[in-house]
């Protein structure tokens, strides 16, 4: 039972946030009647995944046969969740995919192409106005601290090369790189001529 | 089995929670407690279970295995829980029946089903569970969720779900049971008997409905007797689950 709560919660969370798209649902109601199993191995763990045009229904058991079973660690679940590669996850050898692939695939499409409208629901609650209001403040603070973590990157980057010289300057580094890396095309240029003389020298002395 | 139908030159009786009561009477006593309780059905359902009654039916849905373009039957339905989780797992190609006897739980479930927008693949049927109007071998998965104990003759009830089950198709009964545990008997008989009148009083205004409630579930068969009764009617693999110490059960058969 706290397993089937603990999942209903989830469930519950999860359509919230699915309902903040507006294409997440049609997309999902497209796949309405497929079960997918995902079976974590370790942690031993089963959980079934019901997609509908009212979102997810997670079930903890399903007395039917599923459409897609997808055999895992609970590591490489992380991974499939996170990846953009999502086909090379799916063919690691720790996954064990059986079924219509194509099905959990459209799945894990929708979870990754979500793009939540935040704004709306806070006007939901809130009306018009003081969402506005809210999230313009929100975005000038957002923009205000993306703007000062670049500022102190810079910074601590000039601090650090040019005032303590703990580091090399970005200019000094890349002339470096440079010189190092004709250096090593002048090294393979001098290898390819001495393999050539040893080869003249060679077929001279058979001749 | 439970119903106590006397042989005796007065009409039988049958329990009506600790009462006896003419058998005729029973439905019409039951539907005066549901017109009673139907518009508050669902806050005292939550109020009662503390919410546990949605992860029972959670449980019920994982075990009814329905898919795409099945047909389901919701008997005692009620404000229409079960069906329109049922609504979206059968999808545009199948069919969900919600019945209930009581004109007045089918309203309230037929309004709040509209207005979630659950409709094409929903159809309502005031019915009796004992007399269902629907052909033989019809549906894929009968259900009837906290609804048999108020029904009159079970045994006639179960056999005519069998009936309207296509063979192979699944029962899945839920129902209040009796608790397992000792201790968890008699919280739950002070709790029953104590708490439950006092909510229906302070929320519907209405004790004598939920002193009903708990005593009906008394009177209603333990799991094993209940499972002999499916049994009995012609159920294959009949198994049941207990919830919560066994204050609920899912009784699960399969018509061969």
């Amino acid at each position: 039972m706290l397993y089937s709560g603990l999942i209903a919660s989830a469930e519950h969370g999860l359509n919230r946030v699915l309902r903040l798209d507006g294409t997440a649902l049609p997309r999902l109601a497209r796949l309405a009647g497929k079960v997918i199993e995902v079976d974590c191995l370790m942690p031993a763990m089963k959980l079934f995944i019901l997609p509908s045009g009212e979102g997810l229904m997670l079930a903890s058991q399903w007395a039917a046969p599923a459409d897609c079973v997808l055999q895992a660690p609970a590591s490489s679940l992380v991974q499939l969740v996170v990846s953009q590669d999502k086909p090379a996850v799916l063919h690691s050898p720790q996954v064990d995919l059986s079924g219509d692939s194509g099905v959990l695939l459209e799945l894990v499409g929708v979870l990754q192409d979500l793009e939540l409208d935040w704004e709306y629901e806070l006007q939901r609650w809130l009306g018009p106005v003081a969402s506005q209001l809210i999230s313009g403040h929100l975005r000038r603070d957002a923009s205000w601290v993306r703007k000062g973590i670049a500022s102190l990157n810079q910074n601590m980057a000039e601090y650090l090369a040019e005032e303590t010289r703990t580091l090399v300057g970005k200019h000094e580094a890349e002339a470096r790189f440079a010189e190092l890396d004709e250096l090593k095309v002048d090294v393979e240029r001098l290898e390819a001529r001495l393999e050539r003389l040893v080869r003249s020298l060679n077929s001279s002395d058979n001749a | 089995m439970t119903d106590q139908r006397k042989a005796s030159d007065a009409e039988p009786t049958t329990h009506f929670g600790y009462k006896n009561v003419p058998e005729s009477k029973k439905a019409e006593k039951v539907a005066e407690v549901f017109h009673s309780v139907a518009a508050k059905y669902d806050l005292m359902n939550d109020v009662l279970s503390g919410g546990m009654h949605r992860l029972w039916k959670r449980f019920a849905i994982e075990l009814s295995g329905v898919r795409s373009g099945n047909r389901v039957l919701d008997i005692a339905g009620g404000t229409g829980d079960l069906t329109r989780k049922f609504s979206n797992l059968v999808g545009s190609t199948g069919e969900v029946v919600l019945a209930d006897i009581n004109e007045s739980m089918l309203k309230v479930g037929r309004d709040r089903l509209l207005d979630l927008g659950v409709a094409g693949n929903v159809r309502f049927v005031q019915a009796d569970a004992e007399k269902l109007p629907f052909p033989d071998n019809y549906f894929d998965c009968v259900t009837i969720a906290f609804g048999l104990r108020n029904v009159t003759h079970k045994e006639d009830a179960i056999a005519s779900m069998l009936r309207v089950l296509k063979p192979g198709g699944r029962l899945l009964v839920l129902e209040f049971s009796k608790p397992t545990n000792k201790l968890m008997s008699k919280v739950y008989d002070a709790y029953s008997f104590a708490f439950m009148p006092l909510a229906g009083k302070l929320i519907t205004n209405d004790s004598e409905s939920y002193r009903y409630l708990a005593e009906s579930i008394r009177m209603h068969p333990d799991q094993e007797t209940l499972k002999a009764m499916m049994v009995q009617a012609g159920f294959d693999r009949v198994t049941y689950h207990n919830m919560t110490s066994g204050i609920v059960a899912l009784h699960r058969g399969i018509k061969p």
